[in-house]
């Protein structure tokens, strides 16, 4: 799955957007990694994310617990969730480097603040996963705006017409900036929507 | 899915959740086009739309084949039994460090039909993959599209599961990276008859130098590079040996 990569948006607001994900690979270390990544989770829920969540029960912007998130881990379980923070993202990875665990570590980010981050902590990144944009039709795509917020759910499930609605909601001062990007992080299920970025696009929409 | 017609209160909140745009209100109730839908599960998902009456149900048939294909696809809370990789599933870079799937000298690639907003066809996913198989590429086998395929050899599918929709799938392989230019000049010829879009990811090694020299081919080629990616860390064990 390559839902963190795709992620539209210009150098500066991607600045501030960064998605782990921690996970084992089946068949090679995936024994006994499930207690390791319950470490993680309590390393990365003390680090305050600004989002949390998991595939089998969604994230803490729809409702989900810490606990419920540990209670549904699966046997090959990932930890994922988005920093909104660059300082954040750093200080969870020397953690994780700390404890020195053996599972897979992946950063979404523009790679040289990655990069950057890697060559503080002496780690060698070992493979990249390019995004080479999009191709085909693309003429019948909706605006940037709307495909900047639907790309930080690379499942797939943030509709274009549920962000056309509240940015209609937005600028008739129907709903608030911040609300409106909360409910629309309610069905990217695994925690990779980044609420403050999307905050930022609908304040674009918000009457003066 | 579909709508339970008697617990309908018609209120319509679920509407613009649909990222197939399958939900529609008839005559005072919400309604699904089953040929529009995904099966991503998004409108019954009580943290998501909330519906007030639970109105929202599995289709029938979506528990087999060929129904079960569009679930499978679009819904990420879904594991395949391959794989073990949730939703479209793909291992590709996230475990390289310790899979070793793509070593130096090689790339690898992740063309994420439908992706984002449009869905895709099995049918679109066809004439894509055929024109690949005729460069004699080797598709990924631990990706769940491969297992789909009548012929990996020629990139074909059975007749009676391509018309299914669904939110995205992930046509994956590796390959010499020599072969970099002929395997972009299919992709860019079958981009120009698509009806969808794709989302295209290449996978690749970090030089010792901790540079990402195929950047500036693919830049040479005409191809945009996204300043972000995804960055394995190199944290894996046991580390594959190159």
């Amino acid at each position: 799955m390559t839902h963190s990569l795709h992620r539209r948006g210009s150098e500066e607001s991607l600045e501030n957007d960064y998605i782990i994900l921690v996970t084992a690979a089946y068949g090679y270390n995936h024994e006994g990694a499930r207690d390791k990544l319950l470490q993680v989770l309590d390393v990365v829920f003390e680090a305050e994310p600004d989002n949390l969540g998991s595939n089998e029960t969604g994230t803490i912007y729809s409702g989900v617990t810490l606990e419920e998130i540990k209670e549904n881990l699966t046997d090959v379980p990932r930890v994922r969730c988005c920093f909104a923070s660059k300082e954040k993202m750093f200080q969870v990875i020397k953690k994780i480097n700390e404890m020195d665990l053996g599972l897979s570590v992946v950063i979404s980010g523009l790679i040289d603040n990655v990069v950057d981050m890697a060559n503080e902590l002496d780690l060698k990144p070992h493979s990249v996963n390019l995004s080479l944009e999009v191709w085909g039709n693309v003429d019948s795509l909706p605006p940037e705006d709307i495909l900047e917020v639907v790309t930080m759910c690379g499942h797939g499930l943030v509709a274009s017409g549920l962000v056309e609605k509240y940015i209609e909601d937005v600028s008739i001062g129907k709903i608030t900036p911040r609300k409106a990007a909360e409910k629309v992080s309610h069905p990217c299920v695994c925690g990779f929507f980044n609420p403050d970025r999307a905050e930022k696009i609908f304040e674009k929409y918000a009457p003066q | 899915m579909k709508v339970n017609q008697d617990k309908c209160i018609g209120c319509g909140i679920c509407v613009p959740y649909c990222p197939a745009f399958a939900i529609s209100m008839v005559n005072g109730k919400a309604y699904i086009d089953e040929e529009m839908c995904f099966e991503c599960g998004n409108c019954g998902r009580p943290r998501v739309v909330r519906c007030p009456t639970s109105a929202f149900e599995e289709s029938e048939g979506v528990a087999v084949i060929p129904r079960k294909i569009r679930k499978f696809f679009s819904d990420p809370t879904i594991s395949d039994a391959v794989t073990k990789v949730p939703g479209r599933g793909t291992e590709e870079s996230k475990t390289n460090d310790v899979t070793g799937k793509v070593s130096h000298g090689e790339f690898g690639i992740g063309i994420e039909m439908g992706r984002p907003c449009h869905g895709t066809t099995l049918h679109q996913v066809e004439q894509m993959t055929r024109a690949l198989a005729e460069l004699n590429i080797e598709f990924e086998d631990c990706n769940p599209v491969y297992h789909l395929m009548e012929d990996p050899s020629k990139g074909t599918f059975p007749d009676e599961i391509k018309d299914e929709r669904m939110v995205s799938c992930i046509i994956e392989f590796s390959a010499k990276e020599e072969k970099l230019e002929a395997v972009m000049d299919v992709i860019k010829r079958v981009a120009n008859d698509l009806d969808t879009v794709f989302s295209l990811d290449l996978i690749y090694r970090f030089d010792d130098e901790g540079n990402i020299p195929i950047i500036q081919k693919l830049n040479d080629m005409g191809i945009l590079v996204r300043k972000n990616a995804k960055v394995n860390l190199g944290m894996g064990r046991p580390m594959v040996k190159d």
